[in-house]
């Protein structure tokens, strides 16, 4: 632009200016008198327009090259005359030799004192040096803009400010040198104060963070050459090197100390404010360049290097941390190990495995635990006594019954279990996913481990439908509800559950023990987390129970429409048809194990009438369907009358007596027997057997609970022991009193308590029968769409596509591929070794 | 450097013109020359009061020169902008001025980043 104006454009006024070529040394004289001003701090009567223009014209008459040479002759002149002995005085014998030679003896106050001393000298030294030459290029701002940037130079500011760095920094000032015999820079004794500074104050020292900070900005604003390269600041190049490495050494030291010295809790605090401490020096005493790399140091030497073995620190360690709930040493382990390792591995690893020997001690407990007596399974339990027999607190529990209290503080430990760590999970592991995963695999693999897990959650359900619910608001039903489903996602044998479940709501269900609302929402809710095919049973039995209930009423009005009185006077009759495949086969009576469950029980005459008269009102609308009576399942509520004891004028027995008896249907057929019965008689168990056609097992059952239990003992056994046994024989009891007017005859051993070994035998080998089925169900799919598949994509292809009903084994898959094989539903490929092909 | 400074902390200056003409300007408008702006930062005399005179540069040139401060500060963050009219015999002193007040370049970045 200059040179523009210069060659073809002439202003007037430039004219007369510019035939006095001598106005050089004038012009020079002003600015040099300037300078010397600003240098002594004397610029304020100095006016910037003159000194301006003064450059401005040497600029223009093209001696800018001239004017360039002479301010820097000018500044290193006055900077070996004023500035350098300045520093030199500052280099004492004494300082240097503290600060390269380290000798032991002096205290870190006196050494403080004198590093800040000598870096307060540097820092004032180049305060004024800087701003000097700062107000020098902006008088010379003309002669930066053209003269230096054409010919390449560095700018007047880069080469006036970098004298700093060559003539002090990198230069041994004063006598020190040749009188220590001592190689060194000024620079060297700089870093070697600065970081014993810093040393000083990690050592809990109080130092002069300000004026670190202005040294090292200092170094940040110098650069190792004139053109001042962005990553060339000698911060960069030479102190920060330095200053990481002294960290690391130091860090290293700590690390060794504290492993020696001390926890782990401590060591993560201590650590935790270290890296605060390190981020808050980058942020007020050295740079914020720093701070990644400073916290890498940090990271590597006091997390990474040792972290195992703080880990394993018995007491303190992560074991412990886990174990006693040290929710605060958590959360810092938790952000310390993210900083040093994103996929978390050690605290992965011992998580996982803390989970699974916690939950193997859940199952290990289980087994030592002796549930016999009430009192070590808790108060809970205690109704289950209560149950039995109201005086018999400390009377042991029936099998089943212990059974149950296993399976309900098994479920509950295990979910105690689980809310720990998914509260360590909430709290101190920020919700990682990484970790959340671990950890549920290892609850799943513990959770199937133990074989009976499935069962254990359908009792746990069943008893909380049953009795838990009751006097709860929604909110609480919704948490235990949610505890089970919790369970149920860990479940690898969801159809052993099926099986399980399908059991216990069929007897909840047949005998209104829970509320229907609930058992919807928690099938609701399988849904929502298996899929349809899941509930699909549940559900039709729900939809059983509601036609049902309206069948009931449309029989009743048909009756009453039928004015026959004889009928509905004898009993009222309440009717569940159930579908055969929604519902458990027990349930309908058709366990194979009963000697011959198929006959017929032996109604009475009355009851017989009923049936047949239901029977006609049934298939009146839907012939040709078949109905079953299932004796077993049902209930009767029996109004008796029992006539007042002659001879007794006070007392409850002086009364008649009537009572409403809850009794199951084959109690009912007993006690019929009974009314026709005269006074003073009495039937053996074989006889009742025989005039009944129960099964013994179901009799033993049935008169066990209107003789024994006291509640309900309206017949009296002879002998009058605690067991039935078929030689016993029954009377009417005449004595018989209670204290409520409606009274439940207990049911002993009902179905939904824990199986025996053998019936769980039983309900795993029906279970592997219904697999085989849905196995060979899932080999033909895939057969039929994919025509051609070697074995071993065959068999993982099963495994995926019933991973989220149960998980087959191996050997299973084999099996039925043999089976199938043989069917002809496939053959074998020729020539390929195991290989099959589709045959349609 | 500035903050050091004695200068007035008023939002305008005061420029003066070589036949005495004083213009009041928007101290930031005059930021565009970086000549000003390092007139303005420092200690000496213009800083400490906040005037700057120029002994060669005209009124007539300067008012032009205002006019365009005035300009740069009201357009500098918009697009399509007018261009300023500028009187073709004023043409070569105005060039002229520009190049004094470093009007021709960006700032240099060193300026920039020191610039109050």
């Amino acid at each position: 632009m200059a040179t523009r104006a210069n060659n073809k454009i002439r202003p007037i006024r430039r004219a007369n200016v510019h035939k006095d070529a001598s106005e050089f040394e004038p012009c020079w004289e002003l600015l040099r008198d300037a300078l010397t001003s600003i240098h002594t701090k004397n610029a304020g009567s100095l006016s910037f327009e003159q000194l301006y223009r003064a450059s401005y014209k040497i600029v223009l008459r093209k001696k800018g090259d001239l004017l360039y040479d002479r301010v820097k002759d000018f500044e290193e002149l006055w900077f070996s005359n004023h500035i350098m002995p300045r520093i030199a005085e500052l280099v004492s014998n004494n300082l240097v030799s503290q600060a390269l030679l380290k000798p032991p003896g002096t205290s870190a106050h006196e050494r403080r004192e004198m590093s800040q001393k000598f870096l307060r000298g540097i820092r004032d030294a180049w305060e004024d040096h800087n701003m000097s030459m700062n107000m020098i290029a902006d008088i010379l701002m003309y002669l930066d803009r053209t003269y230096t940037a054409e010919s390449k130079k560095p700018s007047i500011f880069a080469a006036t400010i970098g004298l700093f760095r060559n003539h002090i920094l990198n230069n041994s000032l004063g006598s020190a040198a040749t009188e220590l015999n001592q190689d060194f820079i000024i620079f060297d004794i700089l870093s070697a104060v600065s970081l014993d500074l810093i040393n000083m104050e990690r050592d809990g020292d109080i130092i002069d963070r300000n004026l670190l900070r202005n040294i090292t900005s200092m170094l940040e604003d110098l650069y190792e050459t004139d053109e001042e390269i962005a990553k060339q600041k000698l911060y960069l190049t030479v102190f920060e090197p330095q200053y990481i490495r002294n960290s690391k050494e130091f860090y290293n030291k700590e690390c060794g100390k504290l492993l020696q010295e001390s926890d782990a809790s401590t060591w993560l605090r201590h650590t935790q404010r270290r890296l605060n401490e390190e981020q808050e020096r980058c942020d007020t005493t050295l740079s914020i360049l720093t701070t990644d790399k400073i916290a890498n140091v940090v990271e590597s030497e006091l997390i990474s290097a040792k972290l195992d073995d703080f880990l394993a620190m018995e007491g303190s360690g992560l074991r412990a941390m886990i174990d006693n709930n040290r929710l605060e040493d958590l959360s810092i382990l938790y952000q310390l190990i993210s900083r040093v390792d994103k996929s978390k591995t050690s605290l992965k690893t011992t998580l996982q495995s803390r989970v699974m020997e916690l939950g193997l001690e859940i199952e290990q407990t289980l087994r030592n635990t002796d549930f016999s007596t009430p009192s070590a399974v808790g108060g809970l339990e205690g109704e289950e006594a209560a149950e039995g027999g109201d005086k018999s607190k400390v009377q042991t529990l029936s099998a089943a019954a212990q059974q149950t209290a296993a399976a309900i503080r098994w479920v509950d430990d295990v979910l105690q279990l689980k809310d720990k760590f998914d509260n360590l999970w909430k709290v101190c592991f920020n919700e990682d996913l990484v970790l959340q995963s671990a950890m549920t695999k290892s609850f799943s693999d513990f959770i199937n481990r133990f074989n009976r897990s499935s069962e254990y959650v359908s009792l746990f359900i069943d008893d909380n439908l049953k009795r838990g619910i009751k006097g709860k608001t929604e909110a609480e039903v919704d948490v235990v509800l949610d505890k089970a489903i919790i369970l149920l996602r860990h479940l690898q044998d969801r159809d052993m559950f099926e099986r399980y479940y399908q059991k216990h709501l069929a007897k909840r269900l047949l005998h209104g023990k829970s509320e229907v609302h609930t058992e919807k929402d928690m099938v609701y809710r399988m849904k929502a987390e298996m899929g349809n095919h899941f509930t699909a049973k549940f559900e039709g039995m729900f939809k059983d129970m509601v036609v049902s209930s309206e069948l009931t009423d449309k029989y009743r009005d048909h009756i009453r429409s039928l004015g026959d009185i004889g009928l509905s006077k004898t009993a009222e009759l309440n009717i569940n048809v159930l579908t055969t495949n929604y519902w458990p086969w027990d349930v309908m009576g058709r366990n194979s194990q009963e000697e011959g469950a198929k006959a017929d029980c032996i109604y009475p005459p009355a009851i017989k009438r009923l049936q047949e008269s239901f029977f006609k009102f049934y298939l009146k609308d839907r012939s040709g369907r078949v109905l079953t009576w299932v004796s077993s399942a049902g209930t009767a509520d029996i109004k008796c009358v029992f006539p007042k004891i002659p001879g007794k004028e006070t007392g409850s027995l002086s009364r008649e007596r009537r009572y409403e008896l809850n009794v199951s249907t084959y109690g009912m057929i007993v006690l019929m027997l009974f009314n026709d019965l005269a006074e003073g008689e009495s039937l053996s168990f074989e006889e009742i057997q025989a005039k009944t056609n129960i099964p013994v097992s179901d009799l033993m059952r049935t008169m066990a609970s209107i003789s024994i239990a006291p509640k309900a003992r309206v017949l009296v056994k002879d002998p009058p022991t605690k067991s039935i046994k078929a030689t016993d024989t029954f009377s009417y009891n005449a004595h018989f009193m209670s204290k409520t007017i409606k009274i439940k005859a207990p049911t002993i051993s009902s179905l939904s308590k824990v199986e025996g070994d053998e019936e769980r035998k039983q309900t795993e080998k029906k279970n592997d029968q219904t697999r085989a089925h849905v196995i060979d169900a899932a080999i033909v799919r895939i057969m039929k769409q994919r025509k051609q598949l070697s074995h071993t994509q065959l068999t993982s292809e099963v495994i995926t596509q019933l991973a989220n009903r149960f998980k087959p084994e191996i050997s299973l898959i084999k099996k039925r591929i043999e089976d199938l094989l043989v069917r002809e539903y496939m053959e074998r490929v020729e020539g390929e070794v195991s290989a099959y092909r589709y045959l349609a | 450097m500035a903050a050091n400074g004695h200068q007035s902390n008023s939002p305008y200056v005061t420029l003066v013109s070589s036949d005495g003409l004083e213009f009041v300007v928007l101290r930031e408008a005059t930021s565009v020359s970086p000549t000003i702006r390092g007139m303005l930062r420092g200690q000496m005399i213009e800083a400490r009061t906040g005037r700057c005179e120029f002994p060669e540069i005209s009124g007539v040139i300067l008012e032009k020169v205002v006019e365009y401060f005035h300009y740069w500060y009201k357009n500098q963050d918009k697009k399509d902008v007018p261009d300023m009219d500028i009187p073709v015999e004023l043409c070569l002193q105005i060039l002229d001025a520009a190049d004094y007040l470093g009007l021709d370049s960006k700032p240099p970045l060193r300026q920039l980043k020191e610039g109050s």
